[in-house]
């Protein structure tokens, strides 16, 4: 009797728990806590954090219960991470809520986008310069996108074995843009660019906001044909938002969609980071590269916002180009509140989802360049 | 392999400078693209309006429309009619008279079309030339 239960005893999470277990469930506990607590992206935290407690409960490997063992319920809905698929979905949905009306509007600031996809090659650079081999550097350098879905799915093509740290790399640097961006944006720009004031772009036409999902995927996909699943399911969206006579497709793609997607992608990102796996000296070296990339994403948007001003009449606010990370909308609010706050009459909200519209298209670009540099 | 080694032997540098590139691109022509939108849409809209505008005028130039008036002339009444309606106003000028001065009358008066209705009645041998730009009324005809 005392054998059969030293037996069970063994086998208790108890009892196989060391300390990369404790780190672990105190990560997860942050994420909870800065989802629910501070409100920072909820949608994506909560599920990733219950997913790091779920996944860092100790188990005795071989009984199929793992996310990394075959047949076992949670390998089963990793499935969706691991091809690709969730990422494409949550892309589906991602579309059928984006307005890229202000995008239409003011066309010329879609290029603050491109300038804010320069943190990604920068990090590309510094990972292969710190001993990264080049599929692993390129999945560390899309963190620089600060789009979570992208970065899953480049990692899921060319790094599966870091989707975990990459994963939770890039929802943490999103969810902590209001500690990263601000003091960037402040350190580059002078007080009287950031009072710069635009006034609100033209109304988009309906007819423009149809035409530009089926420009955008021709245009975008015959350039990068291996970003077809995230553009094409996010100008589908958009497509179904737009052409108003699918309204129930398209109401279904922004909520049901896009929401069971989110949980079982984020809970299942969650579980990956099993300590054995995450707790290793390249997560932290993916940590440190994507805080760098996402640094220099926001840099190289701001910078390219200052160029700009250079040669345009109307004079942009060079704080836009930190919206040109594809955080949507975090990022566009931010340089909203920053801007509101040396100015309350300077609102660059709407400006900013310009930028972030552009970022999300740029990201994608670049992660099916990123892939097919490899094919 | 660490450091620049590790950057040229994973062919970093290319990757970021064409990749780069490539996404800049991509997003200036797409930019450029969608700020024409809008023009293309514009044009679009107006080519009905711009194809009315070229039939009108390849109207005009084609010789039926100089029966134009002819047609018009249609909706006047008769010569006989006509003569009648402006025997009255005659009778008020000293004979020969401008066509101006008929003219101001069959204005005050406030007759339809007095320009075609006067054309007519030359046209017709009523108001008969005297050579020194001023007419007389041609009573047999206006009878």
């Amino acid at each position: 009797m005392f054998d059969l239960f030293y037996q069970f005893l063994s086998n208790t999470g108890y009892f196989l728990a060391d300390y990369r277990h404790v780190i672990m469930i105190f990560v997860g506990c942050i994420f909870l806590y800065l989802g629910t607590a501070k409100k920072y992206e909820p949608l994506l935290l909560v599920p990733i954090g219950f997913g790091i407690l779920v996944g860092n409960v100790p188990f005795f490997k071989g009984f199929g219960i793992g996310i990394y063992e075959p047949n076992s319920v949670l390998h089963y809905l990793y499935f969706g991470v691991t091809t690709g698929v969730y990422p494409s979905i949550v892309f589906l949905g991602l579309g059928a809520m984006t307005d890229f009306s202000s995008l239409l509007a003011q066309p010329k600031l879609m290029l603050l986008g491109a300038a804010a996809q320069m943190g990604i090659y920068f990090t590309l650079l510094g990972a292969l310069f710190f001993g990264f081999l080049p599929k692993e550097a390129a999945s560390i350098a899309i963190i620089g996108g600060a789009d979570g879905p992208t970065s899953i799915f480049l990692t899921a093509k060319l790094a599966p074995h870091l989707i975990g740290p990459i994963a939770i790399a890039a929802y943490s640097y999103m969810a902590l843009i209001p500690v990263i961006q601000p003091p960037i944006m402040r350190l580059l720009t002078t007080r009287k660019e950031r009072r710069i004031k635009m006034p609100p772009g033209r109304e988009a036409s309906r007819k423009e906001l149809i035409i530009f999902p089926v420009v955008a995927v021709l245009l975008c996909c015959f350039l990068a044909p291996t970003a077809l699943p995230l553009l094409g399911m996010l100008f589908l969206g958009n497509f179904l938002k737009e052409c108003g006579v699918v309204n129930r497709l398209a109401n279904t793609a922004q909520s049901a969609i896009i929401d069971t997607a989110t949980i079982f992608l984020g809970f299942t990102v969650g579980c990956s980071t099993q300590a054995d796996v995450f707790l290793t000296p390249k997560s932290l070296g993916i940590f440190f590269l994507g805080a760098v990339a996402f640094s220099v994403a926001t840099a190289s948007g701001v910078i390219f916002g200052k160029i700009m001003n250079l040669f345009l009449k109307e004079k942009i606010n060079p704080l836009l180009g930190a919206a040109g990370v594809s955080a949507v909308p975090g990022s566009a609010r931010e340089v909203h509140l920053t801007a509101l706050k040396e100015d309350p009459t300077n609102f660059l909200l709407m400006h900013g989802m310009a930028c972030n519209s552009s970022g999300v298209i740029g990201s994608a670009i670049c992660a099916g360049i990123l892939w097919s540099f490899f094919i | 392999m660490f450091g620049f080694d590790n950057i040229t032997a994973g062919n970093g540098w290319g990757m970021a400078v064409v990749g780069a590139s490539i996404v800049f691109l991509g997003l200036a022509v797409l930019t450029f693209v969608i700020s024409q939108v809008h023009k293309i849409l514009n044009l679009w809209e107006q080519k009905d309006g711009f194809f009315n505008r070229y039939k009108k005028q390849a109207q005009i130039k084609k010789p039926k429309t100089v029966k134009a008036p002819v047609t018009i002339q249609r909706h006047l009444p008769s010569v006989k009619e006509l003569a009648s309606i402006y025997r009255p106003l005659v009778e008020q000028l000293k004979q020969p008279f401008d066509l101006f001065q008929l003219f101001e009358i069959s204005n005050k008066m406030d007759l339809a079309h007095p320009h075609l209705s006067i054309k007519y009645l030359q046209e017709a041998g009523v108001l008969v030339p005297q050579g020194d730009g001023r007419f007389t009324w041609d009573k047999q005809k206006a009878n």
